[in-house]
């Protein structure tokens, strides 16, 4: 108990005594780890924006949310008796906005803005044939059906978000992973500078007889702190990715899919451990670098 | 106590700092360390605590064999030795009673042992008046009983000491020798590397004397010469 007292003051004092270069390693740490964070949650976000497309459904007519009965009873004509359409499944407004209600659980404002008129009715289709050619050839033939407002196809969708997310999610995952390095770095020259500034006591340590950890431990759990309080500054930022950026793609019009562009309730909690585990361990091996490198014990 | 067999030392560029040193030192002895500038004393203590590691030769310190101690062993091997320097080593942000306690605190001794301790130490140094001071504040032979009591509050088997008196007046030395000679008749072995002829042919002790690195003198009851 003693010595967890111990630990602490040095940890606590080193760290006020080094106060600026602490802080350049902690905001280092927090913007990489939320870059690290966003990058997973874009990552996820198009995973379940694909969803939709399962069961071999290959592509979705989208109805004007004003289509009438005709339009919509022209285009059922058409998938019943059309022999290249094995199946098809029908998401009427009320059925699309339950299933907006569930995707969106997690955030209420988002639901309670829209209603079910609004939502647009759509047309989950299987066809017989799943080559790329075929189903893009039906995808025209129902996109030019009056009351489509769009077709999005499973090959044609999916690469594009794929290709967003992957983008997006890689360019951030490479700055994330120079970040962390210059973390790390800056941890480094941190519990170097503390060393130095504690240089007379750490030789009279070792002249009494101080164990090697003993002398180690304050400064490993510095850099470790370093980390821990980086991952926690960044933990909001998830947040603000959540309920901001991801938000304002699932709001958009443009482009339908989009709207299943989120994370499931609890993946941002998830994902704030992992940065804590991350920053924490970041921090541990930037100091014990420097433990091994600089305090000669 | 301590035992050196055909000891050597070789610093880098080929300075034999010690040659084929062979001493034995029996527990409770006070031995004075003589010879030049450059003579080998400090390197002889320097062994001693493993600050250093010797070339050639056999080392038991406190019924260890030095050479063959994992390094991880070696802060157990310093808590049996208290080492006293010339320029007293204190920790200047902390008062003379958190200069001692350290010595204590570091080595993980429970707060209970600290409290009991310290004060005990301090009444002995003559310094009790002076605990909340800091080593700023206060004369070299003070000082120097500060470091003394640091390096002694952990009841240690053998006390070095490297020109403890070296920056003090005679008066002062005088003070700081019948610290030593007290912590000496408790039982602890110390061993003292010093230029300090008066103290030496005061006190009458064994004086082994170096030079070039050979032991060219050995002597129960010697004097500096």
């Amino acid at each position: 108990m003693y010595r967890l007292w111990y630990y602490l003051r040095e940890t606590v004092l080193s760290i006020w005594r080094n106060l600026s270069l602490t802080m350049a390693a902690i905001l280092t740490v927090a913007v990489s780890l939320a870059l690290v964070g966003a990058s997973m949650m874009i990552r996820e976000g198009a995973e379940r924006a694909t969803a939709q497309f399962q069961e071999g459904v290959e592509f979705i007519v989208f109805m004007n949310p004003d289509a009438n009965a005709d339009q919509n009873a022209a285009i059922r004509h058409v998938l019943d008796s059309s022999p290249s359409i094995e199946g098809y499944n029908y998401i009427d407004k009320a059925a699309a906005y339950d299933e907006f209600e569930t995707l969106f659980a997690d955030k209420p404002e988002l639901v309670e803005s829209v209603t079910p008129d609004v939502m647009p009715p759509s047309y989950r289709i299987v066809p017989t044939d799943r080559s790329a050619a075929n189903v893009n050839e039906l995808a025209n033939q129902f996109a030019a059906q009056p009351g489509v407002r769009e077709v999005a196809t499973a090959t044609e969708a999916i690469r594009q978000i794929d290709d967003f997310s992957t983008r997006v999610s890689q360019a951030l995952l490479i700055a994330a992973v120079v970040l962390v390095g210059v973390s790390a770095l800056l941890i480094l020259n941190t519990v170097f500078t503390a060393i130095g500034a504690r240089k007379q006591e750490i030789e009279v340590m070792k002249l009494v007889g101080a164990s090697n950890w003993f002398i180690r431990i304050p400064f490993m759990l510095e850099g470790t702190i370093h980390g821990l309080i980086g991952a926690a500054m960044a933990i909001p930022v998830l947040f603000v990715v959540d309920n901001e950026v991801m938000a304002f793609f699932q709001e958009s019009d443009s482009v339908p899919l989009f709207r299943g562009f989120a994370v499931p309730e609890g993946f941002v909690w998830d994902t704030s451990i992992w940065l804590l585990i991350l920053g924490g361990a970041v921090g541990m091996v930037g100091s014990a670098v420097a433990v091994t490198r600089y305090l000669d014990v | 106590m301590i035992r050196l067999e055909g000891v050597s030392k070789v610093y880098k560029g080929d300075v034999t700092a010690l040659r084929e040193v062979s001493v034995e030192i029996q527990r409770g002895e006070f031995v004075f360390l003589v010879g030049p500038s450059g003579s080998g004393k400090s390197t002889f203590l320097r062994l001693l605590n493993r600050e250093e590691v010797a070339d050639a030769g056999q080392l038991m310190v406190a019924g260890k064999d030095i050479g063959a101690l994992r390094s991880w062993k070696v802060p157990y091997l310093r808590r049996e030795i208290g080492y006293v320097f010339q320029d007293y080593k204190l920790l200047s942000r902390k008062t003379v009673y958190e200069n001692v306690a350290f010595g204590l605190e570091v080595i993980g001794r429970p707060r209970s042992v600290v409290r009991k301790q310290v004060p005990f130490i301090l009444e002995l140094v003559g310094l009790t008046p002076k605990a909340e001071r800091f080593p700023g504040e206060l004369s070299g032979g003070e000082q120097q009983r500060v470091s003394i009591a640091r390096a002694f509050v952990n009841r240690p088997l053998i006390l070095l000491a490297d020109e403890p008196t070296g920056n003090l007046d005679p008066a002062t030395s005088v003070g700081i020798m019948r610290l030593l000679d007290r912590i000496n008749r408790s039982g602890t072995t110390v061993v003292m590397a010093t230029h300090d002829r008066g103290i030496v042919d005061t006190m009458r002790r064994r004086v082994i004397e170096l030079d070039r690195g050979v032991v060219v003198r050995d002597e129960s009851r010697g004097v500096y010469e």
